[in-house]
């Protein structure tokens, strides 16, 4: 193993690393390339092996230490045994597939070219829970991934794989693909289920929790759409082995989505826990026109951005990451270089989040629309220095609690963070502004109240 | 019984239990905007945020950890929660405003951010004066905004529907119209579009919001986004004064308040009653509020020669008993009303015994199917009930009507209705036939035939008992003065409107727009004395129920006491049968 004499990172020697979500087979996409590479056969093994009892699918989850890739990281197999015993109410998985967070786009290369291991998975998923119906809620954006999908899951269902008593087992299962009309919030796990419901896309207050009262108040689990395609992956090689992947705390394959100024931006699969300098320089080629870099937004605009010189022996798993305040998110890191105007950047995300909040909970729908105001004052120089209290402040008085769903708490975080680690240039478009004013004004606790100016 | 502390105070409860409810049960109040008890807890405004903590339990032993002082000790949930949405739990220890400064702060922040983009156009608002918001941000909200940029623009005057006018930058998406159309009237008329500060309520598309209870929402609003097309901007609600009564519109007998400026009927609304109409009023219910301001008589008048003079009351009643006594008792119609109430009806029953006619009779108003099985009835009478209960039948239309135009009657004394009107007959039918008439308004079509014409004091001008269709027997109060002076009437309007004396604003001691007319347990017995019967209730219409309900079995409970501002329900027994 070629270490460079570097410590060795949780992702082990990712170089030799062999591919298992995405493998490089031509036209995998298809069912009849996919039977051939042993598709589904995890599946047949699971539904004809006797020994195989549905809670052992779900022990084998939780063994192999899964957690979900949509962007939380809640441990799968806990989930899954929050869900009741079955009674006499439907049940129901609902495959969150609504990928929309800025800067993520892996579960769409999951859906284009390996579309069967996520039905698989759905299908052991629901092997496990005692479900026969999946909604794979996919994002309205996605029309080319929808039709695709449609397809191949036309194709599993006429080579029954999906439906009826599934390869003669009396296993029933059906997937039903539901189209997002183009709303970030439905990608929350209740507010999807009321979009999936035919209501408008509020998230519910929580108790009850999806297992309790999900989907039409049925037993509910809402999986990530990667997420369930790791486990035929874990059917096949055993909990054990899969845990053995990657980073201890959130072993397994992940989709690293690279994206912002790197050389060769994409979606690159390697263990998680991969370093992050590996990623940038050796992955991706490097920083685009060899800039030096300013900040890495590790998964997704809602998790805290990480200046430039603390990367330094970070890799991508959430203990790691959560030494310098940050997490790992939906594994799709953002790269920006020194020629990034950060308050420019907040600003733009600031507004995607003022744009998309669903405008139920006061504090979110309000405060992301006053961040956003502000940052846009500031980024036009015009703003006061006792803005930059103001908004650590609304940060505060928007999250923790404050709100239904988790959704303030994504608006804030890069905001915080934004503020605190890059305040240097925040103070400095201030000071720079048309409306000059004293830097103590910005001194203490009081700044953040309306001073004379 | 499982206990829970709130600021330090312990209270019992039973049952299942949302936490804020509790509260408001208590007298504790917590501020809130989206929480309606009727409605679905959408928990969406974060208003009503409180510090909620269990006591500390060992996880090993599951025992509850007990402090030095033998107190247990309490576990408080990380974050805030919003009381709307959590369940009592045996031992819960829960910190309002008044004990923890982290909440009061937090319900501060909240009313801050709700009030960025709320307009603050409270001098031209007319939900200003009953208006939460602005009664909870006087109370916890800051003193001042740190908001410097220009507030949302969103839909003004927007005419959801011919009743209903939206001013969607007022709004702060409680979404308690979408909810009440969706859970209660289930029109499904409404909706949020857009999303965040952008969102407020709509209809679809080419969609009106033409629900029958569609005004409620106008009620439920807590701020002033919804109002009502037809009152906006006519008065503001301090210089009203409303009085508890029920509404005449049908048969429900539902609750409402009487809103009154100068003796003129402005506006009605819902007033809760559990028991009858819950929280709600049809939009039939409130839009009839002119009948009590328009078209009323200018005082009694007497025809003769076919030519009607006017009169005073003293020549009126003369007349009216002149015409009692000269006539034959067998060829003597009289009609009770479903309109009026237990004592006028009661008093007429008297009445026609003294003169030796038959029962009185009463005219059903009935218009099959356009009832909905829930407030609004087929029957268009407030007291058909009542009239049943008095042994008042209703009038064969057929016989009668060819009876009155047989000329089989020489005189018909008609209590509060319109037979012309209802179709019984024609006014030639009862060209000649006397006749003696209390009416409301000008517009009764029976009017032009009376020989006597007695205007009558409506439910807002009068006291009495209603028994609605489910048998509640109900008590109106006077929201409005009349000319002339009734103690009875002058006592109860100081006692039971809710200002007593009427708002500085409201001049009901003015004379203009005083309606000249009387309440027919007042003209009644003063006929009664001319005609040459003992008739004497000098207490009114309380002692005339006093009389009935102890006297008649159907009646049995109904007093003044008893039926209070809720009403009492009657036992179900035959009519006519005696205490």
């Amino acid at each position: 193993m070629d270490t460079n004499g570097m410590p060795q990172s949780p992702a082990g020697d990712w170089r030799s690393y062999e591919r298992m979500l995405l493998p490089p087979i031509q036209d995998l996409h298809e069912l009849n390339v996919y039977e051939e590479h042993g598709g589904y056969d995890r599946l047949r093994r699971v539904l004809e092996d006797d020994e195989f009892a549905p809670g052992d699918v779900t022990d084998a989850v939780k063994a192999s230490g899964l957690t979900g890739r949509g962007g939380a990281g809640f441990p799968t197999g806990i989930k899954w045994t929050f869900m009741p015993e079955p009674d006499d109410r439907p049940r129901f998985i609902g495959v969150n597939a609504d990928e929309s967070e800025p800067g993520t786009f892996k579960d769409r290369q999951v859906m284009e070219y390996n579309p069967h291991l996520m039905l698989e998975g759905i299908l052991l998923a629901g092997y496990a829970l005692h479900i026969d119906t999946a909604y794979v809620y996919i994002r309205g954006e996605y029309t080319d991934w929808i039709v695709h999908l449609k397809k191949q899951l036309q194709k599993a269902y006429e080579a029954g794989y999906v439906g009826e008593d599934i390869m003669g087992s009396g296993f029933t299962m059906d997937i039903v693909l539901h189209k997002g009309a183009g709303a970030y919030i439905c990608g929350e796990e209740t507010s999807l289920m009321e979009s999936l419901e035919g209501k408008r896309g509020y998230p519910r207050y929580k108790p009850p929790f999806p297992a309790q009262s999900g989907i039409f108040g049925s037993p509910t689990t809402i999986n990530n759409a990667e997420t369930l395609a790791h486990v035929p992956l874990i059917v096949e090689q055993g909990g054990e082995a899969y845990s053995n992947i990657g980073a201890g705390d959130m072993p397994g394959p992940a989709l690293y989505g690279m994206s912002g100024h790197v050389k060769k931006p994409g979606v690159y699969e390697f263990p998680t826990g991969m370093p992050l300098t590996d990623l940038i320089h050796d992955v991706c080629g490097g920083m685009a026109r060899d800039k030096a870099m300013k900040a890495f937004v590790p998964g997704g605009s809602s998790t805290p951005p990480i200046r430039a010189e603390n990367i330094d022996g970070l890799t991508m798993n959430d203990e790691s990451l959560g030494e310098v305040g940050s997490r790992t998110g939906t594994f799709c890191p953002l790269v920006l270089d020194e020629e990034t105007d950060m308050v420019s950047f907040l600003r733009r995300v600031a507004h995607f989040y003022q744009d998309e909040t669903c405008g139920q909970c006061t504090p979110c729908r309000e405060g992301t629309s006053w961040l956003e105001k502000i940052l846009a004052r500031i980024d036009e120089g015009e703003g006061r220095m006792r803005d930059i209290d103001l908004l650590l402040e609304l940060c505060d008085n928007m999250d923790g609690g404050r709100t239904i769903c988790a959704f303030a708490d994504g608006a804030v975080g890069p905001v915080r963070a934004t503020v605190k680690r890059f305040r240097d240039e925040f103070a400095a478009k201030c000071q720079a502004s048309v409306h000059p004013v004293s830097t103590d004004v910005s001194a203490g606790a009081e700044s953040a109240v309306a001073a004379t100016e | 019984m499982p206990i829970v502390t709130v600021d330090g105070t312990t209270y019992e409860y039973e049952g299942e239990q949302k936490l804020l409810q509790f509260c408001l049960n208590q007298g504790i109040e917590l501020p809130h905007f989206c929480y309606h008890p009727a409605m679905s807890i959408p928990a969406n405004c974060r208003q009503c945020l409180v510090k909620v903590g269990m006591p500390k339990e060992d996880r090993e032993s599951g025992e509850v950890v007990r402090d030095d002082e033998g107190e247990p000790e309490i576990q408080y949930f990380p974050q805030l929660q919003a009381s709307c949405t959590v369940d009592l739990r045996d031992g819960m220890v829960v910190k309002t405003h008044r004990t923890s400064e982290e909440v009061d702060q937090a319900q501060t922040d909240n009313l801050e951010f709700l009030l960025t983009n709320h307009p603050l156009d409270c001098p031209i608002c007319d939900q200003a004066g009953h208006c939460p918001l602005q009664i909870q941000s006087y109370k916890y909200g800051p003193e001042g905004s740190r908001f410097e940029f220009r507030k949302v623009h969103k839909p003004k005057r927007v005419k959801l529907g011919p009743r209903v006018t939206l001013d969607a930058e007022r709004c702060i998406n409680c979404t308690r119209c979408t909810r009440f159309t969706d859970e209660v009237s289930e029109s499904n008329q409404l909706t949020i579009a857009n999303r965040g500060v952008k969102n407020h309520p709509i209809t679809a598309p080419g969609e009106t919001f033409d629900d029958p209870y569609s005004m409620n929402t106008i009620d439920i609003c807590p701020v002033g986004a919804l109002t009502s097309a037809d009152f906006r901007f006519k008065a503001r609600i301090w210089e009203m004064s409303s009085t508890p009564s029920i509404t005449t519109t049908n048969a429900t007998g539902a609750n409402c308040h009487y809103w009154v400026r100068d003796n003129q009927v402005l506006r009605i609304t819902p007033r809760q009653n559990m028991d009858v109409n819950e929280y709600w009023l049809p939009d039939e219910d409130r839009l009839v509020y002119n009948k009590f301001n328009d078209n009323r008589p200018p005082g009694p008048h007497i025809r003769r020669d076919d030519a009607r003079t006017q009169s005073n009351w003293e020549q009126v009643y003369a007349r009216a008993a002149s015409l009692l006594g000269s006539a034959d008792p067998e060829r003597i119609l009289f009609l009770g009303s479903a309109y009026a109430t237990v004592e006028d009806n009661y008093l007429l029953t008297q009445l026609a015994e003294a003169v030796g006619a038959d029962a009185p009779r009463y005219l059903p108003h009935v218009e099959p199917g356009a009832g909905d099985d829930w407030l609004i009835t087929d029957d268009k009478t407030p007291n058909a009930a009542g009239c049943e209960r008095l042994g008042i039948r209703p009038v064969d239309e057929e016989l009668v009507g060819s009876q009155i135009k047989g000329d089989e009657y020489d005189l018909l004394y008609v209590l509060e209705d319109d037979p012309v009107s209802a179709g019984l007959c024609t006014a030639d039918d009862l060209a000649d036939t006397d006749v003696v008439l209390h009416y409301y308004n000008t517009t009764n079509e029976t009017l032009s035939r009376a020989t006597a014409a007695l205007p009558a004091a409506m439910v807002v001008e009068t006291v009495g008992t209603y028994v609605n269709q489910d048998g509640r027997a109900q008590r109106v109060r006077p929201a409005k003065e009349i000319q002339g002076v009734n103690r009875t009437l002058m006592m109860e309007m100081g006692t039971n409107r809710e200002d007593e004396h009427g708002t500085p604003f409201d001049r009901w001691h003015n004379d203009e727009n005083r309606i000249n007319c009387k309440p027919s347990w007042e003209m009644l017995p003063k006929i009664a004395q001319r005609y040459g019967t003992d008739m004497d209730y000098p207490k009114g219409p309380e002692q005339i129920m006093d009389e009935v309900q102890s006297t008649m079995a159907a009646f049995e409970g109904a007093t003044y006491d008893a039926m209070g501002l809720k009403g009492v329900p009657l036992e179900d027994v035959e009519a006519g049968e005696a205490v």
